[in-house]
């Protein structure tokens, strides 16, 4: 086994390729400057932006640091190592802050193939560019001619142009144009694109990168990888075919009868290496370009563009679980059939009784709207959560509420019509006019720019809860929570069915992030854990609540840097599952509380860099994560900020941060190795007073 | 599967042996994870990688039809006919008649690469300039790895029944 503080000769393949687009220079940087201490992915990306970057830095500047970092897993066949961090300063957060992002396909598999554990992207070409990584060679190639594609066109020319073994990250007209919410685009669909990293791209004139790569990765044990290929997910061996249906019956909530045999579905999976196949996959789809038909890959929200007539509902064993009944999430995402539970366990009723979505009554079951919304979002380039979760829906609230009566788009304001969302997804695309301008500024910005009193803050009355049927749930038309993004799993609005000790779990951690963090987060306990939060008052003195979100937070940062993926992790069941990935991938054997206090420095290096350059302060960051709180749960309940306050004094406890201030303190930074950030916050006068006298 | 449907250079059913296919999408779709190359470069090789595979999956990044291609076992061998050290490098396996390659013999003039009758090539040179092909995991317990560690069932022997959709298989 590898001595802990070298960097092994398994899982990394050593080298992290520092670009600079200005003078197309590169220079390689060793991992062993950063792993194992930090572990890969967003840890290293984290270390870097710190090491690298000066408060007042915007997204768009040349120096905006745009990394791609892989894990010591990613490649290996370890599942779900195949997805890779991406972190830059994000455009589509409000305030821009540092931010985070993941992507799947096989895009991070063949950087490692390619010699690289990351790379990392400055500067601005005067030219449409894109970078060709080949074998440990990396090379600067004209984009005049991709500058204007689709992101599946420019994939395909790409492919055509490299050979078929060459993958690519690549941005569409929204991140040419420098759209907010513009994601990156690579294989199987699979996107970066809540915090709007395409647009940073596009500020870079970097239309894409293109990767191919031969070399080796070699883990450290090969039947510890084959042992968790067969145990991670508790994935079924059974045949994956297409089937016809003439029903789109993709949800218990999204479910409509369509021409007989129109739908054809089946399911894929989202990155190299991975052992599930979460994904839905449908063919045949009608497109909203040219190519008339194409095969869509669709995660959990696309598939909000064929229906919203209810809101997307939850049973109790999706996220909690019991010793005998801990299936994944992603066994019910992707539609498909998870294995039979386990009915010998006295608790199923209890984890299978759904806790219905409210009745929304957005938009009608139409099959071809929606494969044409995902089509546009996916070949443009923008954000699906953005646009599907909240500018629709907004729309469809705001129209209601005479809100948007002296607003003229050009058309009857009609989300439901799919030619009215090619239209204003292609006003807003090319930034035509000046609502095509306003909303490519994203939903957060648009809002506030028209008036958020008004056009954010207005109270829609039409929404009914089905959890205590006939309940009238007063929110607001803009389904905004934090940091600029939209309602996910937080109780109110848009999945809004989760218990308090999950959403007021999942607020926690959106509170100390920059972005929506439900996309690496999703919370897990036991159902004990969840019918003891099931008071949300009550639920705000539990430190449950703040010690799940800590283990949240903790197996987020996990996921971002060993890699793995949000869909088969975290165990409840199997605490030390990431151990396992990590010793197989490289041999470094950590305990539990090892790997837990690695990811903790990670966590904490992330808020060091907020604390420099965002002004990140309790202050600052428990408003922000209030805010939708004051409005009702599906069963009606709201949450005081006085009670929400002291939710966060023990959530800030578990992490040695100061209560009053929430900067960790000295011994928080020295516990985690990280002495020389504790220097640098003594200068910048952010280390907490020591308080102990006051007692 | 359908030879000409899956992109094989067609050469009829009774000149190849039993060899590994990819089944019809309707049958069972290949979620495109790539675990059959990475597992076949994993047992045989100890690592991942393009180079070390005798199981080639195309990846197809936009419509995701993917392919795998394997070496079909050819009956009249031109692989071992074409090696200047047959039956040292190039065996036939006299029970399956199988064609398999004795690495440590294996001089690495590719001979049997260009007499691979199939496009793209079932048969490569490693990083040590061996001769690797697909000899169905010879010896190996479980039988091709590849198969079994396929979720999805996508790929089976060319004499299997194609699998039953929902019906778990367990190895």
């Amino acid at each position: 086994m590898p001595e802990q503080n070298q960097l092994p000769q398994y899982g990394y393949v050593g080298k992290i390729a520092w670009i600079d687009l200005t003078d197309q220079s590169v220079k390689i940087i060793p991992t062993s400057n950063y792993a194992p201490k930090f572990i890969g992915g967003r840890a290293i990306a984290t270390k870097i932006y710190w090491d690298v970057t000066k408060p007042g830095m915007k997204a768009f500047d040349p120096e905006n640091p745009l990394m791609f970092m892989t894990g010591p897993t990613t490649a290996t066949g370890i599942p779900t190592g195949g997805r890779t961090s991406v972190c830059a300063m994000a455009p589509n957060n409000l305030p821009e802050q540092f931010c985070w992002g993941n992507i799947g396909g096989w895009f991070g598999a063949k950087l490692k193939f390619a010699g690289f554990d990351g790379i990392v992207i400055v500067g601005r070409s005067q030219l449409p560019v894109y970078i060709k990584i080949d074998d440990g060679e990396i090379t600067f190639h004209d984009a005049r001619n991709l500058w204007g594609t689709l992101t599946h066109d420019c994939q395909e020319k790409l492919r055509a142009l490299h050979g078929k073994d060459a993958v690519s990250a690549v941005i569409g007209p929204a991140g040419e144009n420098l759209c907010r919410n513009a994601s990156i685009n690579t294989s199987n669909d699979n996107v970066a694109a809540k915090a709007g990293f395409g647009a940073v791209m596009g500020s870079k004139n970097l239309k894409a990168i293109v990767v191919k790569g031969t070399g080796d990765v070699r883990p450290y044990s090969v039947d510890m990888v084959l042992k968790l290929r067969k145990t991670m997910g508790n994935p079924q061996r059974k045949a994956n075919p297409v089937e016809y249906l003439d029903r789109c019956a993709f949800r218990a909530h999204i479910n409509f009868k369509t021409k007989p045999g129109e739908v054809k579905k089946t399911n894929v999976a989202c990155s190299h290496g991975c052992n599930m196949r979460c994904n839905l996959f449908v063919l045949d789809a009608k497109s909203a370009f040219p190519r008339k038909v194409t095969n869509q890959v669709h995660k959990c929200i696309g598939v909000y563009a064929f229906q919203m007539t209810e809101d997307c509902g939850m049973f109790p064993g999706m996220f909690f679980h019991t010793e005998k009944n801990h299936n994944q999430a992603c066994l019910s995402q992707g539609a498909q059939v998870p294995p039979p539970p386990d009915t010998s366990d006295p608790h199923l009723e209890e984890l299978m009784k759904r806790r219905p979505g409210s009745t929304l009554n957005f938009w009608d079951g139409d099959y071809d709207r929606g494969n044409v919304i995902n089509d546009l979002c996916t070949q443009y380039g923008i954000d699906k959560w953005d646009v599907i979760v909240w500018l629709m829906t907004w729309l469809v609230m705001g129209k209601r509420t005479g809100v948007l009566d002296d607003i003229d788009l050009g058309m009857e304001i009609d989300p439901g019509n799919e030619e009215f969302m090619k239209h204003l997804l292609d006003m807003i695309v090319y930034r035509k006019g000046y609502w095509g301008n306003l909303f490519a500024e994203g939903m957060a910005r648009a809002i506030r720019t028209l008036g958020k009193e008004k056009y954010g803050d207005t109270i829609y009355k039409g929404i009914i809860s089905n959890v205590v049927p006939g309940l009238q749930l007063d929110i607001p038309i803009s389904f905004e929570s934090s940091w600029g993004h939209c309602f996910h799993w937080q109780g109110r609005g848009f999945q809004g069915s989760p218990p308090p000790g999950y959403y007021l779990s999942a607020t926690l951690m959106l509170m100390t992030n920059t972005r929506d963090a439900q996309t690496n987060s999703h919370v897990h306990d036991t159902l004990d854990y969840m019918k003891e939060t099931m008071d949300a008052h009550k639920a705000c003195l539990n430190r449950k609540v703040a010690e799940n979100a800590f283990m949240g937070e903790i197996k987020a940062e996990m996921k971002e840097c060993i890699t793995c993926c949000d869909l088969q992790s975290p165990q409840i069941y199997w605490p030390d599952m990431e151990c396992q990935m990590l010793e197989a991938a490289t041999g470094i054997k950590m305990s539990v509380e090892e790997l837990y206090l690695a990811c903790e420095r990670s966590k904490n290096l992330f808020r060091a860099i907020l604390m420099r350059d965002s002004g990140r302060c309790r202050a600052m960051e428990e408003p922000e994560a209030y805010r939708p709180l004051q409005y009702p749960d599906c069963e009606g309940q709201t949450v005081s900020p006085e009670e929400f306050s002291k939710l966060v004094d023990m959530y800030y406890d578990i992490w040695g941060w100061d209560r009053e201030i929430g900067w960790p303190t000295r011994e928080t930074w020295i516990r985690c190795g990280l002495e020389d950030v504790a220097e640098e916050m003594e200068k910048l006068g952010k280390l907490p007073p020591d308080r102990t006298n006051k007692s | 599967m359908n030879e000409k449907k899956q992109g094989i250079k067609e050469r009829p059913a009774e000149e190849l042996g039993r060899h590994i296919i990819q089944w019809d999408p309707d049958i069972s779709l290949c979620a495109g994870c790539g675990a059959c190359e990475i597992v076949c470069s994993l047992i045989h090789e100890g690592v991942s990688g393009s180079r070390s595979r005798r199981i080639f999956f195309e990846h197809d990044s936009v419509q995701l039809m993917h392919k795998v291609y394997t070496c079909q076992q050819c009956l009249d061998h031109p692989c071992y006919n074409a090696c200047p050290l047959k039956d040292k490098a190039m065996v036939i396996d006299p029970e399956t008649n199988i064609v398999y390659v004795e690495e440590k013999e294996c001089i690495g003039c590719a001979r049997c690469v260009k007499a691979c009758p199939f496009e793209p090539k079932r048969i490569q040179i490693n990083r040590n300039k061996k001769a690797i092909k697909c000899d169905l995991c010879r010896g190996r317990e479980n039988g091709p790895a590849c198969i079994e560690y396929c979720q999805c069932l996508a790929i089976g022997m060319s004499d299997d029944s194609p699998p039953v959709p929902g019906v778990v298989v367990k190895v």
